[in-house]
Formats: C-alpha cells, structure tokens, sequence
C-alpha cells in the first residue's frame, strides 16, 4: 500500500513541477535577486559624500583569496583615506568577509554579478571603478557619528593643558 | 584608523579577555595631540597612563624635554610645546608606547599593516655599533626600519639614525641610471667604456669604509689582478686612524660599558653612536665615575665626576693626565674618533699593556665597516694612490660606494683633470662632475657584510627588492602576479660585486679575479656568519699585522684659535639623504662659545687660497677658542678637527 501511496506522490509532485520554470533566457530575461545576494563588491560614499573607507585594511586581511590591496594617506584634516584600493575579481568568491570585516560599511557586495570579461587583468578594479556615487544599502550610515575623532564638530578640548600645574 | 592595529598590546589584551564592547558611560577625556616633529607622531586619545614612554625617555635616554604633566585624569605625555623632540632616541617612543599614542611617522607616510611586512634581518650602517635591525619592506618599498635584540650591541634601542636613516633609499636624488659624462647611458654601454679605460692601466681604485665587505674585496681583487693602485681611504689622515683603530686590541662591546666603573670619555661620542649614551647612563646608575673630555656640549656634562672643556688639541694631555693618575680596577676609554686624531689613539694603544686587566678602548665612528675595507689597504696606501694620480702612473680613478672628493677638496681643485668614475647609490657632490657613474644597489637591497667597531663581523640579509607597482597587469610583464592584481617590476640595480664580475669578464680576467676573491674572502672569512648570528670576531693575528709600523703620525699644531668638527646627531653620508631626518640637521654655521665675538660672519681660508664664508652662530657649552664647523666646510678648506685656523670676522 505505502509502496504505490509513495509512487504516486512522487509522480504527482514530478507533474505538479510541469507548469513551473526556473530556467531563464538569461540575458533577455533578468533574474530576480534575493535581497542578500552576494555580488561584486563595491566602495561606497556617507550620506554627506564623503568616501567611507578610512584605510584601515581590515578588508584586505580578512580577505581569504586576498584579491583586496590598498594603500591609505592622510586627508589635510587629518582623515584617513584610501589613496589606491584594488580588487582583482577574478580570485574574488564573493564571501562577503570584507563587507563583515569593514568598521565603517564602506565596502558592501553589491548584486552586480555579470561582468565577463576576455582577459584576466580586466578584472583587477582601482578604485575609481569600484567607487560608486551612493550609500549602497546603508543610506544613514555615518562611521564618524559613532567612533573615532569627529573631524570638525566637537569644541577644542579644554583641559589636559600639560602647562595647566605647573608653578 | 589606529597605525598601531596589528602589533598594539592594549588590543590584543582587550581582546584575550573579552572586553570587545565598551561600557564606559562618562564623557571621554579628549586631548589636543602634539606635534612632535617629522620622526613620530602623537595621538594622546590612546594613552592608558603606563609611563613607559617618560621612563624611556627621561630616565633611560636622559632627555629633557618630554614629560608627563598634570594629575590625576589629566594627565598628559608630551613636550610643553610643539616641536621636535630633542633626543636622538626619540624614535624609540613608537616601540615602547604599548598603545597607539606614539607612533613612527615616517612609516605613515608609506603605511601598510605590519602583517603585510616582509621583515628581514638587517644591520644598521649608520655608524660603528652595527646595531641590528629589522628592516621590513613590502611590495617593492622598504617601508621602517625597527630594532632587532643582540644581547652584546643592541638589547632593546635604536637611535633615530638607525631608525630613519634607511630612507636614503627613497631620496628623490638617488641616482638610478648610468651615466657617461653627465648624460644617461645604458649599463652595459658605460661597463664597456669602464672596462676599455681599466685596460690601459692608468687606473687607480678607491674601497669605501662604509660599503660592506664582499664590495670591497671585488674591487680590491679587480685592483689586484690589474695590478693597480687600491685604497679604503683617500684621505691619509683617516687610514692613519683605520689603522690604529685596527690595531686596538679587540674592544669590549657596547653593552658591557655599565660593567665599568671608571670611564673616560674623550669626544662628543653621542653625536656619533647615539645609542651609546643609553650604556653610559646605565653605568652612571651603577656608580661609574664618568670623566669628560670634550670641546663641544655634552650631555653627560652634568652626570660626570670630571668634566673638562679643551680644544681638540689639548684632548691628548689631558687624556694623559687622566691615565697618569692611579687606576687600581679596569676603566674604560671612549673615543669619538672624529674629534681626535691617529696620534692619541696610537699613543693609548701603545699603552694598553700597563693598565689594569680588563681596561679597554672602545672606538666610535660613522663608517659602518671600516676594518673591514681597510685590511689590505691601510698602510700608506692612501698616500701611494695620491701619488700615482698626482704623478704620470694614473689618470682615472674608480671609486666604489665613497666619494673622493668629499674627502678633500684642496687636492681635487689641484688636480682637476683626473678622470672619475664612481659607483655608488647615493647622490654625492662629484656625481654630476664625473666620467662614468655607476649607480649600485642600497645596502638594504643585498646582503652584506660588516665589521663593527668590536672588529665583530655580522651578516645582512637582503631587506627586499626594488620595485614599481605598475597599476594594470599586462601579459607581457610575466605571469600573472600580485593576488590583488597589478605588477610589480622589479627596478633592481646590480650590487658592485655584480659590476666588479662585469668588468672581470669584460677585460677577460674572469677566473683570476675570482681566485683572487675567493683567496682574500678564505683569509678574512674562517667563519662567515649568517644573518641574524651574533657574528664572530676579526682573529687576532689579523689585529696584531696591523700592531707593526708603528711610528706615531704628527700632532697638529695649535695655534690660536682651533676647530672641530660640529656633527648633527642624524649625520652621516646615507642618513644625509633621508629626508626626514635631514630636516632636523641644523643649519649650516660655524659654532662657537658664547661672548667670544660680536661678528656675524666668518670666513676661514684655505691654504690654496679659497675661502668660505659661514654664518657665526654661539653654542653654549662649547669650548673657547674653538670653532666647530661641519664636515663639508671642513673638508673644503681641507682642514682636520685640532688644526689651527686664523678666523676673519666679518659682519
Ligand atoms: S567577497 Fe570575499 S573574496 Fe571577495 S573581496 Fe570580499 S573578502 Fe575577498
Ligand atoms: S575594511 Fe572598510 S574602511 Fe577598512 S580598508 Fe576595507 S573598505 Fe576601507
Ligand atoms: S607609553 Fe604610551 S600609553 Fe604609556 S603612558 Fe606613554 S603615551 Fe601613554
Ligand atoms: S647607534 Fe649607530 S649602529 Fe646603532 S642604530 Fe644608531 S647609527 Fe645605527
């Protein structure tokens, strides 16, 4: 008895599958992406423009194909900034590791996930490419408004004057 | 964005315990940081009140102008204003701050995490202590220079010299094309031109003290097989000194110098192996009674049982007057050899024998291998090769990693029409003049060599090799290389025993040059050390060949006033062209006591008539009668510390 009730599931759930289509005419027709679909990473700006990597290469150590290099200089503010930053997608695995490691959101996967190309230094980003105009996916995010030194905003500090005791 | 992260000891103990979340409520105490100057930088938000930083820099090092202030949570670690800090160990601060608050600057600029160095074992070639060092490099740059332990030379300090001074690598100046009469050549188009003039014979060779010693046993052995002139020095003057200094019995390293309880100190040995005084002062704790000679301000001068303020020429009787005295337990003399000249350190050496057991004289200089390029050419030879090119035997000289004409310019503006060749790594005063230039690999960019003051021989390896990030990877660069894409091409010069077997091979002399290479290294290399060896020391029969010939050279006259040689601390022909360190050089003057003259000016003249003109500056702690002026003018004037000059004041 169970033996024919189990024929006949599988065979009504191999029919009921007959409607349904997973397979897409690719470019044509564009897939539909989870929200946290891991795709090409991406540079991304606050929400007052200012680009959010600080240089701190915690991206480029956590990195497990340690396809990320940079190199930080200092803004006339005093700001950290990433001065070159390069990622050679064509040893990323899209782990998404670096968006985790990074304190200030500013490296994010993006969904951007066709970008085939013919030879193999194509794949190697500068900054430049892989800086883009918005917030990504964080539009509030301001790194500087939780940690850190407030470039402009707080009052000189008053005390801790080193001359403030002696005679 | 903390450039301590990655070797900072707060957060690795936040981490091993657990509190990787803050929970403090009150409002933070905020400073205003410090600027201290081009070598390190201040972020007091990070300090967590250790002290280690005034313990180092007070009561190791004795500086004076950093310290803690305020009370309680206002306490502050830094200078009372704004400014460089005045010690020469300045740089240590990055090591000993536990946290972030001190870091080094000038690895900012070229910043990457230091788990991304390559750190290799190196030793420093700034001065005669050949403290070691950790230089660590990556992507093609060598990027800080920081120190590695030896128990005997280096527990635990560097000096800022040592520490920044590796940045000669990167001077803008830093000569990286060959050259035929000012204008750039291919490699192998000036090696064949070399190697056409080396074959006509009229050719004389000039080693350098400061280059390591497989560099100068290729040039020497390339001098030999074409039977020409060779010296380390071209000054007879310093292969006096060489020589006597070769001649010591072997001196007691650095770090015995607390063992002492009688010291003498002759010179302004601070100025020439900053690390030093860190021994002294550790003597001075353990109740060494420290005696003075000097002409210039010292910064013993408060901590010394005697202290005497001479012209140099006056250091020897005084020296002699010291060792007159009764010395029952071993004692030990340090010599600032740029202040004295071949005479006293001959005169002492000759005495050695009659002191207590154990007395020793423990020689510094900034030639960071002198006995090493000194063996073979140290006994007049100086004077031979001035001969043969002053004379009709030569008319070319090739000099490798030393600069002849900053040595002495008298007798290059006598003998203006000899030819020079020059390989070196650094821009010096002849490059643009010269027939052929060769530029070389850095010493950190190969492996090398070096006999420290002690006479112990160390090995370095090489820190990294040259080279340029290209940003884009193309196939016709090679494999493809970095991880993160792009390339590296390697700009890498040839070493001067690459451009020595060049030249071997270009005249045909190959094997016999290699014959002879390999029969001076056997002699000199029994044992050859590897890098990060605590390295063995020069035998003593090689010591005692120098012990023979022993006629002192001649005293200088002392006539009215005499000068000396004023050094910055950061000074020496490599640490020149480190731009950091060089922006703290004083400007260039002539220094003397205060109240000895109302002028403003002088010009000293040289005996073939030229003469310079130097801002007057005063020194306080100096002697009188004295003028200190550095080694440039000196060396234009063709003068030596303790001679005698007629100053014209001027307005
Ligand atoms: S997604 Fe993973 S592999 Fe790709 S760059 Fe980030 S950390 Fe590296
Ligand atoms: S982790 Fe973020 S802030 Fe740090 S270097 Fe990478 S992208 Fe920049
Ligand atoms: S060593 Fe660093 S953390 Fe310690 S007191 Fe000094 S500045 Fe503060
Ligand atoms: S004392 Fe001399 S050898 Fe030591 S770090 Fe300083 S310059 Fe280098």
């Amino acid at each position: 008895m169970s033996l024919w009730r189990g024929l006949l599931a599988s065979l009504w759930t191999t029919l009921r599958q007959l409607r349904r289509r997973d397979t897409l005419e690719y470019p044509e027709q564009e897939p539909k992406l989870g929200e946290r679909w891991r795709g090409r990473p991406v540079l991304t700006h606050d929400p007052d423009g200012e680009e959010r990597c600080v240089a701190c290469e915690l991206c480029s150590a956590v990195c497990p194909t340690q396809c990320i290099a940079l190199e930080g200089a200092d803004r006339p503010d005093g700001r950290r900034f990433a001065q070159s930053f390069r990622i050679n997608f064509a040893r990323c695995i899209y782990c998404g590791l670096c968006e985790e490691a990074c304190p200030t959101l500013a490296i994010q996967l993006s969904p951007e996930y066709a970008f085939a190309k013919t030879e193999r230094g194509d794949f190697v980003y500068h900054k430049e490419a892989l800086l883009i105009e918005g917030t990504g996916k964080h539009p509030e995010y301001r790194y500087y408004a939780h940690a850190g030194v407030r470039t402009q905003a707080l009052p000189k500090p008053v005390h801790c004057d080193p001359r403030s005791n002696l005679p | 964005m903390c450039d301590e992260g990655g070797q900072c000891h707060l957060q690795n103990m936040t981490v091993a315990s657990g509190h990787a979340y803050r929970e403090y409520e009150a409002e933070k105490r905020r400073y205003q940081s410090q600027e201290l100057g081009p070598l390190i930088r201040q972020e007091m938000n990070r300090c967590i009140t250790c002290y280690r930083c005034v313990r180092f820099y007070q009561d190791l090092a004795g500086g004076e102008d950093f310290g803690v202030f305020g009370s309680r949570d206002r306490v502050f670690f830094g200078r009372l204003q704004d400014g460089p800090l005045e010690s020469p160990l300045a740089g240590n601060l990055a090591e000993v701050c536990p946290t972030g608050v001190f870091t080094d600057k000038v690895y900012h600029q070229d910043y990457l995490r230091p788990w991304d160095l390559e750190e290799s074992t190196g030793i420093c070639p700034h001065c005669s202590l050949g403290c070691n060092t950790r230089p660590g490099a990556a992507r093609g740059r060598l990027r800080r220079v920081r120190q590695r332990p030896h128990a005997e030379i280096n527990p635990y300090f560097l000096c800022d010299r040592g520490r920044y001074g590796f940045r000669y690598v990167a001077a803008e100046n830093r000569p990286r094309q060959a050259q035929a009469g000012g204008r750039s050549q291919d490699f192998d188009g000036v090696l064949d031109r070399l190697a056409a003039r080396l074959a006509e014979g009229r050719t004389a060779f000039l080693g350098s003290p400061r280059e390591d010693l497989d560099s100068n046993l290729a040039l020497f052995a390339l001098a030999r097989v074409l039977d020409a002139p060779f010296a380390a020095f071209f000054e007879p003057w310093e292969e006096a000194k060489a020589r006597e200094i070769l001649a010591l019995p072997r001196p007691p390293a650095p770090a015995s110098i607390p063992g002492y309880e009688e010291i003498l100190v002759i010179g302004a040995v601070e100025r020439v192996a900053p690390t030093l005084p860190l021994f002294l002062r550790e003597a001075q704790r353990r109740g060494a009674a420290i005696s003075l000679l000097r002409c210039l301000p010292s910064a013993f001068a408060t901590l010394a049982v005697e202290d005497h303020l001479l012209p140099p020429a006056d250091l020897l009787d005084a020296a002699w007057d010291w060792l007159g005295r009764r010395h029952h337990r071993p004692f030990l003399l340090l010599i600032d050899t740029e202040s004295v000249g071949p005479e006293l350190l001959h005169l002492l050496r000759r005495e050695i024998g009659t002191w207590p057991d154990g007395s020793g004289i423990l020689p510094v200089y900034r030639q960071a291998n002198l006995p090493g390029a000194s063996f073979y050419a140290v006994d007049g030879h100086a004077s031979r090769l001035r001969a043969a090119l002053a004379g009709n035997d030569c008319d070319h000289l090739l000099a490798l990693g030393q600069d002849p004409q900053e040595m002495d310019l008298p007798w290059w503006r006598r003998h203006g029409d000899i030819d020079l060749s020059l390989i070196d790594h650094r821009h010096s005063l002849s490059w643009d003049g010269a027939w052929l230039t060769l530029p070389c690999a850095a010493l950190s960019e190969r492996p090398g060599l070096y006999y420290n003051g002690e006479g112990r021989l160390q090995a370095a390896a090489a820190a990294y090799t040259p080279a340029r990030e290209e940003r884009r990877w193309r196939p016709e660069l090679g494999p493809f290389p970095l991880a993160a894409g792009g390339a590296l091409r390697e700009e890498v010069l040839p070493s001067p025993m690459a451009l020595c077997r060049a030249l071997a091979e270009r005249l045909e002399l190959s094997e016999r040059w290699q014959e002879r290479l390999r029969f001076y290294r056997d002699f000199l290399l029994r044992a050859a050390p590897r890098p990060g060896d605590p390295g063995v020391f020069l035998p003593e029969e090689l010591r005692a060949r120098f012990r023979l010939h022993s006629a002192p050279p001649p005293r200088a006259t002392d006539q009215g006033w005499s000068v000396c040689r004023f050094s910055h601390y950061g000074e020496e022909e490599l640490a020149d062209s480190a731009r950091e360190l060089h922006s703290l050089a004083p400007a260039r003057a002539a220094w003397i006591a205060p109240g000895q003259q109302d002028a403003r000016h002088i010009r000293l003249r040289a005996a073939d008539g030229t003469s310079r003109t130097l801002p007057l500056r005063a020194l306080p702690g100096m002697a009188a009668e004295v003028l200190a002026i550095p080694r440039a003018e000196l060396v234009f004037l063709g003068l030596r510390p303790g001679d005698g000059v007629e100053p014209e004041w001027l307005d």
